[in-house]
């Protein structure tokens, strides 16, 4: 083109003249380009974040599972509430034998999501426990022996009055009545002297004939992915034991998620109590003004008859002491010094809190489970039965960063026999036997879907009390009352464990859901790089004949891995439609300055310019000013990502901890995000002056004559 | 018709045969020329007048080749622009002919220098050094050397007038067209301009075709062609004599 050099100087003479013009479109095009960048950058930032909380936690890079899976796999939970239906991978050993040999794999780690119920007996249950320990120790007639000894007592009393109470509604009392018997037998002198003769027998007796009658105690809730756990705390970086240790390899054990554990396990006053602390302390939110916080404030001072319960009475006693010295109250009962503890503001909460984890804390029992316990995990098989399997907690873990996060607490660990066990599969001989079974007491089939369904009802509180749970178990299995002792065996039987190790063969070699796949560390990149892993894993599963479905980490995690999906589009429409208001306004601005033009552009053409100078000296202008304005915009998008790089996003939110990784997100930009938005707005530039540059085409070069 | 010529064996640089020009007025037209047979030989310097409303814009709009005739022809150095494209018309306008217009019609973000280098620019091969020895050149001729770097708001009426004749000029047109060029000027500043352009008809041979009303200015046209209602109604040499205007 002839003449650009005047071109480019006409165009920023004519941007200098038209300073109120040139202003207005050139702060759009710079707060258009920062915001792209801004907006951009940002996402990338969280969709890092999110990328480093979901393949570093629970799915690896990529997930396989059965391709005739009817459910998309969701490992942070999906619609169903566990009852999705993921398939299964029946032969895993050769699955990972496959895909290890594909190039740019690292690993590949079993896995298999469930749902179980998780019960460690009733209080009834571990007082008779600790009892037969010291029994065994021989410390009985100790101090704590005797404290034991003393809250037996107490809650068989407790025990008896809850039975005479049920015994009023009940049609048939032949149960209850036995039961209390028994109970009467255990209140009798005669008893106690038998006790402390040969506390054993007598622990036998109450096992057997007492304990029965107390139920189950509570029953939690517990998701549960089974794993190889050795390659799981290897290749899941955010993994960390909190509490206790790794289940040693080989072994059977439960490791409890920390989140989990504090959100739902934990005692409910407690968790109010945190709630409240964490609300004041991270968001800076106040119980009087917060209207979440005042109901909870409002919530824990009721709790106060939970926590009396729960103390011995000797601890009951020196809480009170401690209490009434504590909070200067001299009158009073032990109810209305908790209560009064309880009772939070603003001003106190602080000092409460303390006293509650000092005073209080220590002489209660915060989580049903201590690490070491054996608890009891029962799930429905694929089958259609129910099964148990005693496992020990070893520990508790969190995943590092993300410990605010709501989602960081879906799922507990456990190894891959105990998931197996859970899951039902079973040798040749154990169907065999379990047919026979079926056969004999006429059980039906019945299909996974409905008993969970009926078996988890509708309620998602993890919390169920144990009568409420085998109500429902009895619509679906009504036991004899042989069965039911047999389904309840005693409390020295129920707390075995099995002793049996497993080798890394017998491991591997067997059924499981889902498999991750861990890719180099080096080629772990951008998602360019992870699909191509994807299709070449595809690759090899399909060449092998195994019937897989390969999924990347985003796919794997369910409904949260869609969301950056979900917020770009979202941010696209919001940069759209700014746009759109931005063309609507440069092209009307441009309008009118071609309008005012007209004479100066007849004039142009009359002494001999094209129409494509004139087109192209109205396109220029825009994008002169584009360029500047968008280098600055730009610019100014650069010193905002890294202003909030230093300072840091806090997360105000559990979900925004998971989003960005931790408790700041930490954003940064790369060329690319300034290139970007530099051609976005150089192309709004264009579009926006193609209808006025047409305009000034138009013009005629008589348009040159006639009055000033 | 006669033809005033000095060098009488060359054929006309500019030719208008059974020109007419009809404006679209509404419904109606308005007919601004009706009939028009005129021959313009190389390095005249021919003045049209006439009434307000005779046609002497629309004539020299046709010759400038910023419009074409509605009937008849224009040729321009034997060409006829009803038969060229759009950008053979332009092309001819910058390299051909030259416009100095009644409201002067500067660029107002460029400077002098800028303005008059403007054309130059647009017709492009010449080196740099070429064009700005010519531009300064120019500037020279028409006196305004000091104000080479002034914008044109920042000048005075006559000033502007220069500034335009040197654009006009300085692709060295064979043909300039000058729409009233005193019209906005005291008769002073008139008087110069006019002369401006009678010393660059002299040394280098440009036609100069302008329209004007001023007797005055008529007295220094080498022929004085008077146009009333579309129509030529005289074609002679004028009075060398100032007289008062109007017929
Ligand atoms: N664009 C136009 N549309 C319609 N009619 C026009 C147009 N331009 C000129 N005319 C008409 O054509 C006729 C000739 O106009 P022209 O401008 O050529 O006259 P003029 O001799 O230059 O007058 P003046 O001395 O006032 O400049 C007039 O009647 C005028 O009204
Ligand atoms: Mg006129």
């Amino acid at each position: 083109m002839r003449g650009t050099g005047i071109l480019f100087r006409m165009a920023l003479r004519s941007l200098a003249s038209h300073k109120v013009k040139s202003l207005i479109v050139g702060s759009i095009m710079l707060f258009g380009t920062a915001l792209v960048v801004v907006g951009t950058a940002l996402l990338d930032s969280v969709e890092a974040g999110m990328q480093q909380s979901i393949t570093k936690s629970l799915s690896g890079d990529l997930q396989m599972y059965d391709s005739e899976a009817k459910d998309d796999l969701a490992l942070f939970g999906g619609m169903a509430m566990g009852a999705d239906d993921y398939g299964e991978v029946p032969d895993f050993a050769r699955v990972q034998t496959v895909v290890e040999a594909v190039p740019g794999v690292e690993a590949v780690v079993p896995m298999g999501i469930g749902l179980a119920t998780m019960s460690r007996g009733s209080e009834l249950d571990r007082t008779l426990d600790a009892l037969r320990q010291a029994a065994r120790a021989g410390t009985i007639a100790g101090e704590q022996g005797q404290a034991l000894v003393a809250r037996l007592e107490r809650l068989i009393d407790l025990l008896r009055t809850e039975l005479i109470n049920s015994r009023a509604l009940l049609q048939d009392t032949t149960e209850v009545d036995a039961q209390i018997a028994s109970i009467e037998r255990a209140r009798g002198d005669a008893f106690w002297a038998e006790f402390a003769a040969d506390p054993v027998a007598a622990l036998d007796f109450l096992d057997s004939k007492v304990a029965p009658a107390g139920g189950e105690g509570l029953l939690y809730y517990l998701r549960y992915l089974g794993t190889d756990l050795d390659q799981f705390a290897r290749y899941f970086d955010r993994f960390r034991i909190v509490e206790g240790e790794p289940v040693p390899t080989g072994h059977r054990g439960l490791l409890i998620n920390q989140r989990f554990a504090d959100s739902q396990l934990k005692l409910k006053v407690a968790r109010l109590l945190d709630d409240i602390h964490d609300a004041m302390t991270q968001n800076g939110a106040r119980i009087a003004t917060d209207p979440a916080l005042t109901a909870k404030a409002r919530q824990v001072a009721s709790l106060y008859g939970a926590i009396s319960l729960m103390l011995s009475p000797e601890d009951a006693h020196a809480t009170e002491t401690e209490l009434r010295r504590a909070l200067g109250i001299t009158d009073g009962t032990l109810d209305t010094l908790l209560e009064a503890l309880l009772t939070v503001d603003d001003a106190n909460f602080a000092e409460r809190y303390a006293l509650f984890y000092d005073l209080i804390g220590p002489r209660i029992t915060l989580y049903p489970y201590r690490v070491g316990d054996v608890v009891t995990l029962r799930a429905w098989t694929r089958r259609g039965y129910m099964k148990s399997v005693n496992v020990k907690v070893y520990g508790t873990f969190k995943f590092e960063g993300l410990e605010r996060s709501e989602l960081s607490g879906a799922a507990n660990l456990v190894d891959l026999m105990t998931f197996r066990d859970l899951y039902g599969q079973m040798t040749a001989a154990q169907e065999e036997e379990l047919r026979a079974i079926r056969e004999e007491v006429g059980l039906e089939h019945v299909g996974r879907a409905d008993a969970e369904a009926a078996f988890f009802g509708g309620d998602a509180d993890s919390q169920v009390t144990g009568a409420e749970a085998f109500g429902t178990f009895d619509e679906m299995h009504p036991p004899t009352s042989d069965e039911r002792s047999d389904e309840r065996p005693s409390e020295a039987a129920r707390r075995t464990i099995t002793d049996e190790t497993f080798t890394r063969e017998q491991m591997l070699d067997g059924v499981v859901l889902n498999a991750a796949v861990i890719l180099d560390r080096d080629a772990q990149g951008g998602t360019g790089d992870i699909e191509v892993a994807r299709v070449r894993v595809q690759a090899a599963v399909d060449a092998a004949g195994l019937k897989l479905k390969v999924v990347d980490w985003r796919a794997a995690s369910g409904i949260i891995g869609q969301f950056v999906l979900v917020v770009r589009g979202v941010l696209i429409l919001a940069i759209g439609i700014i746009f759109i208001v931005a063309l609507v306004i440069i092209n009307n601005s441009m309008l009118m300055a071609t309008l005012e033009r007209v004479r100066e552009i007849g004039t142009l053409r009359a002494i001999g310019a094209q129409r494509s100078f004139v087109q192209a000296m109205v396109m220029i202008e825009t994008l002169v000013l584009g360029l500047l304005s968008g280098t600055a915009g730009a610019g100014l998008g650069a010193g905002i990502i890294t202003w909030m790089g230093h300072v840091g996003l806090p997360a105000t939110s559990d979900i925004l901890v998971f989003l960005f990784s931790g408790p700041r997100l930490r954003p940064t930009f790369g060329a690319s995000h300034l290139l970007i938005a530099l051609v976005v707005i150089l192309i709004v530039s264009l579009i926006s002056t193609w209808y006025p540059a047409r305009i000034a085409t138009r013009v005629q070069p008589v348009e040159a004559m006639g009055d000033a | 018709m006669t033809t005033h010529t000095e060098t009488p064996e060359a054929a006309p640089i500019v030719e208008l045969i059974g020109v007419t020009k009809d404006y679209p007025l509404g419904k109606l037209t308005v007919p601004a020329l009706r009939g028009i047979d005129l021959a313009i030989a190389r390095g005249d310097f021919i003045a049209i007048a006439g009434p307000s409303g005779s046609g002497k814009t629309t004539l020299l709009n046709l010759v400038g080749c910023v419009d074409v005739p509605t009937a008849g022809a224009v040729r321009i150095g034997g060409q006829t622009t009803g038969e060229l494209k759009e950008t053979q018309l332009t092309s001819l306008r910058l390299h051909k002919l030259g416009f100095i217009f009644q409201t002067f019609n500067l660029v107002g973000v460029l400077n002098v220098f800028q303005n008059i280098e403007l054309p130059l620019l647009l017709q492009g091969g010449l080196s740099k050094t070429e064009r700005e020895r010519r531009v300064a050149e120019m500037i020279e001729k028409v006196d305004l050397t000091p104000q080479t770097r002034q914008r044109p708001n920042e000048l005075s009426g006559g000033q502007r007038q220069r500034v335009a004749i040197a654009r006009a000029l300085v692709t060295r047109p064979a043909i300039v067209m000058a729409d009233e060029p005193t019209a906005n000027l005291d008769s002073g500043t008139g008087g110069a301009i006019i002369e401006l352009m009678k010393e660059i008809n002299r040394v280098d041979h440009t036609t100069f075709i302008f329209s004007t009303h001023d007797a005055h200015v008529m007295s220094h046209a080498r022929r004085l062609v008077e146009l009333v209602d579309g129509r030529i109604v005289s074609d002679r040499a004028p009075d060398r004599q100032a007289q008062p205007e109007g017929a």
